[in-house]
């Protein structure tokens, strides 16, 4: 076997070929004439498609401020990997980038992120920051980059359920989860109090890393070696519960496999269940009358701990990552860094990019400090309890998954949980196909 | 006389055949090359060449996060999904599928095309409603059928709740055992309206003769259909059965928008498997070489029914 000979034919031109062929042939072509027609010393900034207005009205302050000329373009958050991998591989003018932390060991490694601990202007941030915001940052003790926003997996409840089922506090434990659901449905409220969302997509690694985390689990330990279908660690405890919630105890649907977590919203939303576990910026939502039936109801409560586990939960992570495109060059690394700064970081003194993404809609920020400020507790005071929010936050930690075959054995590992709920396996062989699965994949990698 | 009738005859047949001979000349052949040029260029640039090249990736083990190893490996990406077990699995799955679908497309398009071959008030009105599910897109489709079979609030769930059939909502996508039988359905009732009408024009063009004939040999209605509607309808029957297998080994859209090949693998199709390899997982080695054995399936399939059918014809 021989490696393509760029003498035959460019590697470089194969893969922009074949990326071209791929892009062409699931017409999703991005390749957009805007980044292919950028050039000179403008900066080019991509970022998937959420809060387009606020990050041009920031770009606007930051071109004023700095007179550095920036040519921003999106594209939607489903396609957004596939879209940058093709415009890696493409070589698209590419300066500066919102990144997910689930992507970070793959695109280092493929040589498209750089580290930015070189520059002390932005990792002097790092002191502001939530503990799992910078580690999910890092890889191979390096940083990859500076906060876009940040979120952990949440537990919600109705408290008019569970005043009506005469239940003073919500649940501490999952056993207490258990125990109250079943009060739940002995009075008639609802016919499966907990809505877990476990359909097969991209959310459902992180409803697994949260029951897994607070049944004080892992998946794989710090050698990076699988451990989730160890009886002593929690990963089996925790889908051991999910499987009795659905089967023995009926608290949870047995239509759990195919709710995703807008449906999980949906649901809870309009007033089906007592319990739910979705992520925390969904409290907004929740609490909006125009939006949910039962607006004013919903209340967060600690992660339910498991036996020997703890409060703790996943949380996620996105953040402005910088290309080698940018780092190649002094000047345009220098205003790579700024513009790094003004989005991440501070703006004038200011977090003032975190802090306008969550008023405008709702998007959770890393920074501690922002827990403090004026305008955000206000924001908070309408639709949640903003001390309950920042110890939970306290609490997460960062998906151990994340590597560079994360993708492939997240699709497997789904098929293993999805079949353990469904009966098809039981949770040993589940997770000790999970297991297989991850030394396999780690060991070609 | 005869000689000279047959002598006249040739003469005729001979100018006849010289009428429709047109004059070939090398500027003819010229101009037409001239002219279909433009076209074959186009079909060349996105026909042809992106069959070769997949064909040609297909020998790379090319995975778009790993630039910058790109090992030729011959047919190995063709060997590893045929030892992949995961492969077979869903092969199983696809052909469960197709045989499902198309036997209840070909039996419910021959009974509407049957009621619709016949003259009643209201005739023209049902037939343009048959063309609804068709006119329908396969996306807007499968979100219509997701809200129907949604286990929280469906339609299904609702209609059979209020006619008391079920005592509480049931699961359905999430169920292993019903959700390829429920894709299916889904994908029937978009394929039906197209068979129909391929059933219904072959059934315009059975001479009616035939049918008085077989009334004058005291067939009735049971055997006109047996012995003179079947056998007629054997070419409208082949050409649903080739466009429709084909159809459902390829079919994709619905896979992605109800179950994305769940749940626990229960509706992962070789079709969905593609899907991953390639835009999940970037590897466009092995997912043109999955690409090109669906194709190649398809295409034995679709030869094996012209060979059987179509011998009898």
């Amino acid at each position: 076997m021989s490696e393509i000979s760029s003498r035959r034919i460019g590697r470089r031109d194969f893969l922009k070929m074949s990326a071209a062929a791929g892009l062409a042939g699931a017409g999703m072509a991005p390749f957009g004439s805007g980044a292919l027609a950028a050039a000179g010393d403008n900066l080019d900034f991509f970022t998937w498609s959420a809060g387009v207005d606020q990050v041009k009205s920031h770009l606007s302050a930051f071109e004023s401020k700095y007179g550095i000329k920036v040519n921003y373009n999106n594209a939607p958050w489903a396609q957004y990997r596939e879209t940058m991998v093709t415009k890696f591989v493409g070589r698209a003018p590419l300066d500066v980038l919102w990144v997910s932390d689930t992507w970070l060991p793959e695109w280092v490694e493929a040589g498209w992120l750089v580290p930015v601990d070189g520059y002390p202007e932005l990792m002097k941030y790092n002191a502001d920051a939530s503990d799992f915001c910078t580690k999910s940052m890092l890889y191979k003790g390096h940083q990859y980059g500076l906060t876009y926003y940040t979120d952990y997996m949440a537990f919600f409840y109705d408290e008019d359920k569970l005043k009506k089922a005469g239940i003073a506090a919500p649940p501490a434990t999952w056993d207490e989860v258990v125990e109250q659901s079943l009060k739940i449905k002995k009075a008639g409220l609802s016919d499966y109090p907990l809505m877990l969302s476990m359909a097969r997509e991209t959310w459902l690694i992180e409803f697994m890393s949260a029951l897994v985390f607070s049944h004080g689990g892992r998946f794989v330990d710090d050698a990076g070696n699988a451990v989730m279908a160890d009886r002593k660690q929690g990963a089996h405890a925790a889908l051991q519960w999910v499987v009795d919630a659905v089967n023995k105890h009926k608290i949870v649907s047995p239509a759990c496999v195919e709710i995703g977590e807008l449906n999980g919203l949906k649901a809870f939303s309009s007033g089906n269940h007592a319990f739910a576990l979705i992520g925390r910026y969904r409290i907004r939502t929740l609490n909006d009358p125009a939006q949910s039936q039962i607006a004013g109801r919903v209340k967060q409560a600690l992660m339910p701990a498991g036996p020997g586990g703890s409060h703790a939960t996943v949380g996620w992570m996105r953040f402005y990552g910088m290309t080698p495109r940018a780092a190649a060059d002094k000047a345009r690394a220098a205003n790579a860094v700024k513009l790094i700064e003004w989005f991440g970081g501070k703006a004038d003194g200011k977090y003032q990019f975190q802090k306008l993404m969550f008023l405008d809609v709702g998007s959770g920020f890393g920074v501690k400090p922002l827990f403090q400020d004026a305008d955000v507790r206000a924001a908070y005071q309408k639709y949640a309890d903003i001390a309950m929010v920042e110890k939970q936050q306290s609490l997460a930690q960062k998906k151990d998954v994340v590597s560079r075959w994360f993708g492939e054995w997240d699709e497997q590992n789904g098929t293993a949980w999805q079949s353990a709920i469904v009966g098809k396996a039981t949770v040993d062989e589940a997770l000790k196909k999970s297991a297989q699965s991850w030394t396999d994949l780690k060991k070609q990698s | 006389m005869a000689s000279n009738a047959s002598r006249a005859a040739g003469v005729t047949a001979g100018a006849a055949r010289g009428a429709f001979r047109y004059p070939v000349s090398a500027y003819d052949q010229r101009s037409a090359l001239l002219f279909l040029a433009p076209m074959m260029l186009v079909l060349l640039v996105v026909a042809v060449f992106p069959v070769v090249y997949s064909f040609w990736i297909s020998l790379f083990d090319l995975r778009l996060t790993r630039p910058h190893r790109v090992p030729f490996v011959w047919f190995d990406n063709y060997a590893h999904v045929f030892q992949d077990p995961q492969f077979w699995a869903s092969v199983g799955r696809t052909a469960s599928f197709t045989v499902m679908s198309v036997v209840a497309i070909m039996l419910i398009a021959l009974l509407m095309a049957l009621l619709l071959n016949e003259e009643f008030r209201g005739r023209r009105f049902l037939s343009a409603m048959l063309l609804v599910p068709w006119a329908i897109p396969y996306v807007a489709n499968g979100l219509m059928w997701k809200w129907i079979y949604d286990s929280g609030y469906g339609a299904l769930n609702g209609l059979l709740y209020q006619l008391d059939f079920i005592d509480k909502y049931m699961v359905w996508l999430g169920d292993t055992r019903k959700t390829l039988p429920l894709i299916a359905n889904a994908f029937v009732w978009k394929e039906v309206p197209l068979a129909t009408i391929l059933l219904l024009v072959t059934m315009k063009s059975i001479p009616a003769d035939l049918y008085s004939a077989a009334k004058v040999d005291g067939a009735d209605v049971w055997r006109r259909f047996l012995h003179v509607t079947l056998p007629a309808l054997r070419p409208g029957f082949m050409l649903v059965m080739i466009y429709e297998t084909m159809m459902a080994v390829r079919h994709f859209d619905l896979f992605f928008i109800l179950t994305e090949g769940g749940p626990a693998d229960a509706s992962h199709v070789v079709a969905w498997e593609v899907y991953v390899e390639s835009f999940r997982r970037l590897s466009f080695g092995t997912g043109s070489a999955l690409a090109y054995i669906i194709a190649l399936v398809t295409f034995l399939l679709a030869f094996s029914i012209i060979r059987t059918m179509g011998r009898k014809l």
